[in-house]
């Protein structure tokens, strides 16, 4: 029957084995072969453009305007292949707790109890939320502004991001950041975001290649948005982990603003998970707003991260569903692309699932699961409101690690050392750049 | 042993990979082909391709990823091809690695090195002195040394604090200044500076390759009975204060000499330093010798009128003498 038929593989995957060593030749039957996955049910086409608009003197505008099926229908939300009961309901309690810690963020700033202002993930709880529960506990992640929700599902208090934004003494960074900027090395494997984009994914990939000298192939998770990844550090660092075959798994939160700027003039191609073809990596499509989805490509990425198979990019596309931050009230989003997304709200979108589809919670467990969070969230509250704030000398100290005050020693283990027999340089007077 | 500079800084990077599993090296073209410079040429047939890492031209993504094995407990040994080239990557270190300790407590062992400076002719993007962008950021360590002795114990030093040390090797120096450098294990403090000629007359203050110019200097003025003391600063952040104090106050007066661009410098903090500390005791004023306020230039005429030159420091130090 001819020629045998080599099992064809989901993406293009770099030019290294699961080894890191170089194939020896391109497998040329892998050449062009590529697809991006595409958990989606639906596949919204809605575009926005810069229109002119009058106003009722007659005097112009520009605005922004949509265009597309605005109507319509909500799709189901895709059972998962790995999600049980038990581990849906957590995700569900999960993403109340973020939503819920964001509303009480949002009375305090209201109360004058903020130091700045609040920014907000809503709409995007569930990718927030089930893209940290899929990783496992050795493995690392860092959120970015909109992720209030993963620090959570990593075992931070609501109090922690609460205690941030009120620049409290008790707040992880003693008052020295806020939002969502903290991290822990020790237990929770959660680097601090800083506000600048893109600079967390080598900084991720770096931890990957440290576990990986120390023979652990851990998963890096962590996120930027359509807006974010303009950057040209996101490249680099995406560009590193696929050359260097390490685990990251990177969140490209598609929610179509970035401040203001709508993602049509972020970039010109149709999905940003084509841009994995580029990587050499595998690319996939999620729903943002659907938990199941966005837990399942999650999953598939931090096993192949564990398996040493390389880096995953990872789009969900959704909403952003607030301004900015809670300063800005988004009056350049048109009202038709809000109120479409607003049907897509990933908690209602689960409640249902789980209450009326599923009926893995009935009405009554699923009150007292919201009551639960809401008590939680108020004795969060409680203990952020009544944390002090930092003494002004407090700025002072900790620029420098010194006396003693970390022990730095291998985390997972001294890295094995190979040596080999080279004794020295072979060249030392060999020509050089400038002499 | 007599070493070469740049071959006392192989030797330190070698020695600590040898002794601590948790430190490894990563740049572009420093494995097969042993670095630009070759200063770490050799290292890969060792250490073996995982501890010697030859990464894509993408300077953030080095300093970030050397940032993230460090967060795991990792010292990274970081090359930049050229200092020049660190502008590249001046988010990661200023905004995520300066700062993670005092933020939020995380501890960033890393070494980012790489040849710095003029006097080779390379144009003005392969001779800069960044120096000052880094000074300027609370949460670093800047190192610039002059000799074998120290440019191998400060490297050494710096794979071993727990800070994020910025390690600036002076490429003139490379293959040009030889040194004795014992076989023993040692390191040189962070922090402290050292007094290469010790002189009754005038202070220079300085570091690096200028470190070189004012002992020529040195002997110059010797013959007209001028004496020059000569500190050298070795790490430029943290300053040391002290040494520079104790200078003022023997000497009473003061030459700050530095490669880099004079607006903005090192002798400027330097100078305010004095101020502070000694204003009492100077009996002339502070004199600066610095780079102009240009890019250095290529064609050597040019690149010779920019940079401090031998004879600047003597024709400073005979007019201040005459205060």
């Amino acid at each position: 029957m001819g020629a045998k038929k080599t099992k064809s593989k989901q993406s293009s995957n770099g030019n290294r084995s699961r080894n890191g060593a170089f194939r020896s030749k391109l497998n040329t039957t892998d050449r062009r072969a590529y697809s991006i996955p595409d958990l989606r049910l639906e596949h919204p086409d809605l575009t926005v453009r810069q229109a002119i608009e009058k106003d009722k003197d007659g005097a112009e505008h520009v605005r922004y305007e949509v265009e597309g099926n605005l109507n319509a229908p909500v799709p189901p939300i895709r059972d998962s292949k790995y999600l049980d009961k038990k581990q849906c309901i957590e995700i569900y309690r999960y993403m109340l707790l973020n939503r819920k810690m964001e509303v009480a963020l949002e009375n305090l700033y209201k109360q004058g109890k903020v130091v700045g202002g609040v920014y907000f993930g809503l709409g995007q709880e569930a990718c927030s939320c089930a893209s940290a529960y899929a990783l496992d506990q050795d493995d690392w992640f860092a959120p970015m502004i909109r992720n209030q929700g993963s620090p959570l599902v990593r075992g931070f208090r609501a109090s922690d991001t609460m205690m941030q934004y009120m620049a409290k003494a008790d707040s992880p960074t003693r008052g020295r950041d806020g939002t969502s900027h903290f991290g822990d090395i020790e237990k929770r494997n959660m680097v601090s975001p800083i506000s600048m984009l893109g600079d967390l994914i080598p900084v991720l990939s770096g931890v990957a290649l440290g576990a990986r000298l120390q023979g652990r192939n851990l998963a890096v998770m962590t996120y930027i948005g359509d807006g974010g990844q303009s950057t040209g550090v996101t490249y680099e660092g995406i560009n590193f982990a696929a050359v260097q075959n390490l685990g990251l798994v990177l969140f490209i939160e598609s929610n179509l603003w970035a401040y203001s700027t709508p993602s049509e003039m972020q970039y010109r191609c149709k999905d940003l998970a084509e841009r994995a073809i580029g990587y050499g990596i595998p690319g996939v499509i999620v729903d943002g707003t659907d938990a199941c989805q966005v837990y399942d490509a999650a999953r598939d990425a931090v096993e192949r991260a564990h398996r040493g198979e390389g880096p995953t990019l990872i789009e969900a596309k959704m909403m952003r569903m607030k301004g900015h931050a809670i300063h800005d009230a988004a009056a350049y989003v048109p009202k038709p692309m809000l109120d479409f997304w607003k049907k897509r709200d990933p908690i209602a979108r689960f409640e249902n699932y789980l209450v009326k589809e599923k009926k893995w919670l009935i009405p009554k467990e699923n009150a007292e699961l919201i009551a639960e969070v809401e008590r939680i969230i108020e004795e969060e509250r409680e203990i952020a409101v009544t944390s002090p704030m930092p003494t002004p000398e407090s700025a002072e100290g900790g620029v420098f690690c010194e006396d003693g005050c970390h022990e730095i020693k291998p985390k997972y283990g001294v890295p094995k050392v190979k040596r080999g027999t080279g004794s020295g340089p072979k060249q030392t007077e060999a020509a050089v750049h400038l002499r | 042993m007599q070493l070469t500079y740049l071959e006392a800084i192989r030797q330190g990077i070698w020695e600590e990979m040898d002794r601590d599993p948790s430190v490894f090296c990563l740049g572009e073209d420093i494995g097969i082909y042993g670095g630009a410079f070759k200063v770490t040429d050799g290292l890969i047939d060792r250490f073996g391709p995982e501890r010697v890492i030859d990464t894509p031209i993408a300077e953030s993504a080095i300093v970030g990823a050397a940032f993230g094995a460090s967060l795991t407990g990792m010292r990274p040994v970081a090359e930049f091809q050229f200092m020049d080239f660190i502008g590249c990557a001046f988010n990661q270190i200023s905004n995520m690695v300066a700062k993670t300790h005092y933020l939020w407590g995380a501890p960033a062992p890393l070494v980012l090195r790489g040849p710095s400076g003029g006097y080779v002719h390379g144009g003005p993007f392969h001779s800069q002195n960044p120096e000052m962008w880094f000074v300027h950021n609370p949460g670093l360590k800047v190192i610039c040394p002059a000799t074998p002795y120290d440019a191998k114990g400060l490297i050494k030093a710096a794979i071993r604090d727990n800070n994020p040390c910025i390690f600036f090797e002076h490429k003139y120096l490379y293959r040009r200044i030889k040194g004795e450098v014992p076989a023993e294990d040692y390191v040189v403090p962070i922090g402290k500076a050292t007094i290469a000629r010790e002189g009754r007359d005038i202070s220079v203050i300085t570091y690096a390759a200028m470190v070189h110019s004012a002992l020529e200097a040195g002997e110059v003025l010797s013959q007209e009975g001028i004496d020059l003391e000569i500190l050298d600063l070795r790490t430029v952040s943290p300053l040391d204060r002290e040494a520079i104090t104790q200078t003022v106050k023997k000497t009473n007066k003061v030459i700050i000499l530095h490669e880099h661009s004079r607006t903005g410098g090192l002798a400027g903090e330097i100078a305010a330093i004095i101020n502070e500390e000694a204003f009492d005791d100077l009996d002339g004023p502070i004199v600066r010798i610095a780079g102009l306020d240009s890019a250095i230039p290529f064609s050597p005429p040019q690149e010779e009128h920019y940079l401090p030159k031998v004879s600047d420091v003597v024709r400073e130090a005979r007019h201040l003498k005459g205060y």
